[in-house]
């Protein structure tokens, strides 16, 4: 997993690095949102920017977001 | 032993929950006692399994061991636990969004981070810094390397980030370390981490605008910093796997 010792850092790690994660949210106040701005992604708006670039720079709570977003997008097509 | 399916019957579908037609109003159903809360409980641990297996499966292929049988067992603990949780957390679904939507991520998240710990359960996580040397002041051929995005932004890491603040960005973001799984192994919380490398981006960022490397700079950036310890540094913490290591020499909750 390590990058062998002097290497350049990858490029997806700078692009990681210098991603602007303002305004600022933290992985609580994401979980707390995370299904209102699930339904609301389904429903063709997204009108939380916090959350937007908490998932851009949080891979965990980005991977749960999308989850979450399958599941339920799987429950409105069996509905 | 690679599953097609989880061995049981299918997850619980959505029929009794259909989504946009709640029904019934489940903080009533859950907060009262009697036969009606016993059938709500019962529909709710369904709804929690069906998130954590439907979490458990898209994350299979982390699991060492991610036979039908291992996946059952680690969805159904994980609906467990998060059922504890969404439960001590009842009164404070406010209904912006369907019941089921709140209820699913409860056992998606605890899911998940229970397929990440379980990844990385027998590995030791070497917490360490960056293996890209600062550029020597007075050396032009690696100041001319610095025009590089890449190794400016190392030059800029070990300029205006703190040693933990290095560790904690290169394990995020190098090695890609879950930010739960590091969380555990430092004794902090994922939040800090995040706030953390939050930290790290921003100084990054007002560094590499002040260079133009980025839109938005306007005057040299202070190269105040941080560092206490030789740029360049190859120092590391290796955190064994079965334990937290001393949060205190990793300043894990540092902001």
């Amino acid at each position: 997993m390590n990058t062998s010792a002097h290497q350049p850092i990858p490029p997806r790690a700078v692009e990681a690095l210098l991603l602007d994660t303002t305004p600022f949210l933290s992985c609580e106040e994401c979980f707390e949102r995370l299904d209102t701005h699930v339904e609301a992604l389904l429903a063709g708006s997204d009108t939380d920017p916090a959350m937007s670039r908490h998932l851009a720079g949080c891979a965990a709570c980005a991977e749960e977001a999308a989850a979450l977003r399958q599941l339920v997008e799987e429950d409105t097509q069996g509905a | 032993m690679r599953p097609t399916r989880f061995e049981e019957a299918a997850p619980p579908g959505p029929a009794c929950h259909a989504v946009g037609a709640e029904p019934f109003d489940w903080v009533t159903a859950l907060s009262t006692s009697g036969p009606q809360r016993d059938l709500a409980l019962g529909q709710l641990h369904a709804l929690m399994v069906r998130a954590a297996r439907h979490q458990v499966w898209r994350l299979r292929d982390a699991l060492p061991d991610a036979s039908a049988a291992t996946l059952d067992v680690v969805a159904n603990q994980a609906a467990d636990e998060a059922m504890v949780a969404l439960l001590g957390k009842l009164d404070t679904f406010e209904g912006r969004s369907r019941f089921t939507t709140w209820a699913y991520k409860f056992a998606i998240v605890q899911a998940g981070s229970d397929v990440r710990r379980m990844q990385w359960h027998h590995r030791d996580l070497e917490l360490r810094d960056l293996d890209v040397p600062a550029p020597a002041a007075d050396d032009p051929a690696q100041q001319a390397e610095a025009s590089d995005l890449a190794h400016a932004v190392a030059d800029a890491m070990h300029r205006v980030l703190t040693p933990h603040q290095r560790r904690v960005a290169v394990a995020l973001l190098v090695d890609t370390i879950p930010i739960d799984v590091l969380a555990d192994r430092l004794g902090t919380t994922r939040g800090a981490l995040y706030k953390t490398l939050h930290d790290v981006r921003g100084r990054l960022r007002s560094e590499l605008a002040a260079q133009g490397y980025l839109p938005g700079g306007t005057a040299p950036a202070s190269s105040s910093t941080a560092s206490s310890t030789p740029a360049g540094s190859t120092a590391a913490t290796s955190i064994p796997s079965t334990s937290a290591s001393d949060s205190s020499s990793t300043q894990a909750g540092e902001p």
